[in-house]
């Protein structure tokens, strides 16, 4: 039987939670960008939609290099937040503004396809009616692209379960405080002798990674049938 | 177009086929991330002397440089920055034990931007965050832990130390002020800018003697060119590259 240290439960937990709120913090965002990049057409929008998706192809450890570099305690951004005393690198919202930003493309491309999806004359009805923008938006555009909001959610949480690269950079590497799974998989994958609880850990995040998808398909298809 | 295709494709091949054949003279060194600045300037010198050789420098944690010398990494020459991993890979029977010798020491030392007095192991507890490679598998990290079992912070330390990939990784931590300070090598201090500092010393008496060992894999063993870059790592001439970076050999 497998048993995992204190230190490993540390991070199975902290990889729950990073994710979890990583998805939280960047859903109204990512509804609002998708909102945007559906409804409206102004100058300027294909150069906004390359920089949305521009995460998805970067790698990822230069994402968490420039966040390093910028919200550091010398960087541009960093240093205000110094000064008011918030520290960001190294403590497990470094992690979660890492994930957010990985995942977000993830999210928003979901969401769009979501609200493209919507029936446009349903929009264009309610207006006729009467129905302010946001009247439209909560009670037609939101509810009917519910489906794409799961769907982006929980790829989105599925990325963030993974995420490495950037992570790895702003987050540190602290076990009990910023360590996440696949850090400490990585971890145990280069000591001699680890591999045991290498595999056992990579066997968690298999689990955990076909227990969203699954969830995701399961979501998606109920929520289809549905409309 | 299609011609077009046809030679890129050729060249594609072409490329392919250079990259792949196997290089007459091929020298594969892994070699604990300390030793890199060093290590660079003897392979240059030994490339000067033998240009027909090709050294392939790895560089990275002793432990994880063991470990992929056992997963079946191709390596002819191995130097660890601890006795520990060299004795894992001799016991495994990965490296030929007659090569085995010592190339140089060092001291390990705490070097930060940090404007607290720091004087010891005992002051660590007044930081915030603390870089160490990690001691699953670099030895700077392993011999900083050993210290603070001997002065008893370990316990009051966990949670603020930052495992870093490897010692080169601790010190860059230390240098952009994102810890207070990092336990690195006196050798990689002295590459620091001058903004960070060497704070204290860990006396000797707390950790191991910070000993690299050098050996030859068993592949490694029944090459020339890896038995004659041997030969040159132990020649006064490397000696006085290891001093010019400020690595006892005593």
């Amino acid at each position: 039987m497998i048993s995992f240290t204190p230190a490993d439960i540390d991070a199975i937990r902290l990889s729950a939670k990073v994710a979890v709120a990583a998805t939280l913090v960047s859903l109204p965002f990512g509804f609002a960008a998708a909102y945007v990049m559906s409804y409206y057409s102004f100058r300027g929008k294909v150069l906004l939609e390359v920089l949305l998706n521009l995460p998805l192809t970067l790698p990822p450890v230069l994402i968490g290099y420039l966040l390093l570099l910028s919200l550091g305690k010398k960087g541009w951004l960093g240093q205000y937040l110094d000064a008011a005393g918030i520290r960001i690198i190294f403590t497990w919202y470094a992690a979660m503004i890492a994930s957010a930003v990985v995942g977000f493309p993830l999210l928003v491309r979901s969401i769009r396809i979501g609200m493209e999806s919507i029936d446009e004359r349903l929009i264009q009805a309610s207006r006729t009616l009467g129905a302010r923008w946001y009247d439209t938006l909560f009670t037609v555009i939101l509810p009917l692209s519910f489906r794409g909001v799961i769907a982006g959610s929980s790829l989105m949480f599925g990325r963030s379960l993974g995420e490495f690269g950037a992570t790895i950079i702003v987050a540190g590497n602290i076990p009990g405080v910023t360590q996440t799974m696949p850090l400490a998989i990585y971890e145990y994958a280069s000591s001699p002798g680890g591999e045991r609880m290498a595999l056992a850990l990579c066997l968690v995040a298999i689990v955990l990674s076909l227990a969203v998808l699954f969830l995701h398909e399961f979501l998606g298809s109920r929520l289809g049938r549905r409309d | 177009m299609k011609r077009f295709v046809t030679s890129l494709a050729m060249a594609l091949c072409i490329t392919l086929l250079a990259v792949s054949a196997p290089l007459a003279g091929e020298l594969n060194l892994s070699v604990a991330a300390s030793l890199r600045e060093t290590m660079n300037e003897l392979a240059d010198a030994f490339a000067k002397k033998h240009p027909d050789v090709n050294i392939l420098k790895n560089y990275g944690a002793s432990g994880a440089l063991a470990k992929q010398i056992e997963s079946g990494a191709p390596t002819d020459l191995f130097l660890s920055a601890n006795v520990e991993w060299m004795d894992y890979l001799k016991e495994r029977r990965l490296v030929e034990p007659s090569s085995i010798g010592t190339f140089a020491y060092n001291t390990l030392v705490f070097a930060g931007t940090t404007t607290q007095k720091i004087a010891g192991l005992k002051d660590l507890v007044k930081l915030q965050r603390i870089a160490i490679g990690s001691p699953k598998s670099v030895p700077a990290g392993e011999y900083a832990l050993e210290g603070f079992r001997k002065a008893g912070v370990e316990k009051e330390l966990s949670g603020k130390l930052v495992m870093a990939k490897d010692v080169r990784e601790a010190m860059k931590y230390a240098e952009l002020g994102e810890v207070d300070g990092a336990f690195v090598y006196r050798t990689d201090a002295l590459l620091l800018g001058r903004q960070t500092k060497i704070l204290f010393t860990v006396p000797e008496g707390l950790h191991d003697r910070v000993t690299y060992p050098m050996a030859l894999t068993i592949t490694g063993a029944k090459k020339g060119e890896a038995q004659e870059f041997l030969r040159f790592l132990r020649s006064a001439e490397a000696k006085n590259v290891l001093a010019k970076y400020g690595f006892p050999t005593k």
